[in-house]
């Protein structure tokens, strides 16, 4: 048994990382109060396992490990239905911006409301959503969103890859639904 | 460095995963392509975007207190 100031210091260590957890299980379940839930429950299960934390690794991902592996055995059961990616092709939104003849910052980046990059990036299947809430919004470097995920760095960064395109897509597509972007119109015959 | 190895490595620059000697040469490219350079700003851009987006949200103060019990 740890000594119950070393308890108190992992404790207080462990909360200073909630907000990173509420995101991810918000993101992960988009529902609040399961996402509270998930939050409790991992908190609970890392005071269990602390002995299995080893002190200056990295805890925040040790943390995230333990909520997201509690949102797939809750939620998920089996990471088989994950859905896959639509497939985009090579979809890179600054190079089709450019060929619509738009400025891609000013015109169209500076156009988009953060509730509709939130629903961009909450259309991204979970495995998908997971990579890009880690590497992209809670700035974890490539190998402790490995560590977080339990998967190799390469699947990290093939993930990532692929979930930016669907992102991009997406936001390109509401651009264009939304009037910000007009697709140039190809030629009838 | 040509302008397709600068677009290959622009994700592993922003994201600070190049090792110090290819980052260097990401960056020396950059200055001096401005074509380049408006395509870093732009995925510059775009990662912040999606970053402030999604920070918006934090953890409810009544689940804070919370766990600061069950914890104590």
């Amino acid at each position: 048994m740890a000594e119950p100031a070393a308890e108190t210091a992992f404790a207080e260590e462990a909360l200073t990382h909630l907000d990173t957890l509420y995101r991810g299980a918000l993101r992960l379940t988009h529902d609040p109060d399961a996402a509270q839930d998930l939050v409790q429950e991992a908190y609970l299960r890392a005071i269990r396992y602390q002995h299995s934390y080893q002190a200056g690794t990295n805890m925040k991902a040790w943390l995230f490990a333990i909520m997201r592996n509690l949102f797939w055995d809750r939620f998920k059961g089996s990471r088989r239905d994950d859905v896959s990616l639509d497939d985009v092709g090579d979809f890179v939104l600054y190079d089709r911006l450019k060929d619509e003849g738009a400025k891609p910052e000013s015109d169209v980046l500076d156009k988009i409301a953060a509730s509709e990059v939130v629903a961009a990036v909450d259309k991204l299947p979970p495995l998908h959503r997971e990579v890009v809430l880690l590497v992209d919004v809670e700035g974890f470097s490539y190998k402790d969103a490995a560590q977080a995920l339990g998967v190799p760095i390469g699947t990290v960064m093939s993930r990532l890859h692929r979930a930016r395109q669907q992102l991009q897509k997406s936001l390109y597509d509401y651009a264009v639904e939304s009037g910000i972007v007009r697709p140039r119109q190809v030629p009838q015959q | 460095m040509k302008c397709a190895e600068c677009a290959d490595k622009l994700d592993r620059f922003l994201d600070r995963e190049l090792n110090n000697t290819e980052a260097l040469e990401v960056q020396l490219h950059l200055e001096g392509c401005p074509d380049c350079m408006e395509h870093y700003d732009f995925e510059s851009h775009l990662k912040r975007l999606v970053k402030h987006s999604c920070e918006c949200d934090t953890a409810p103060t009544t689940l804070r207190e919370k766990l600061r019990q069950i914890l104590s």
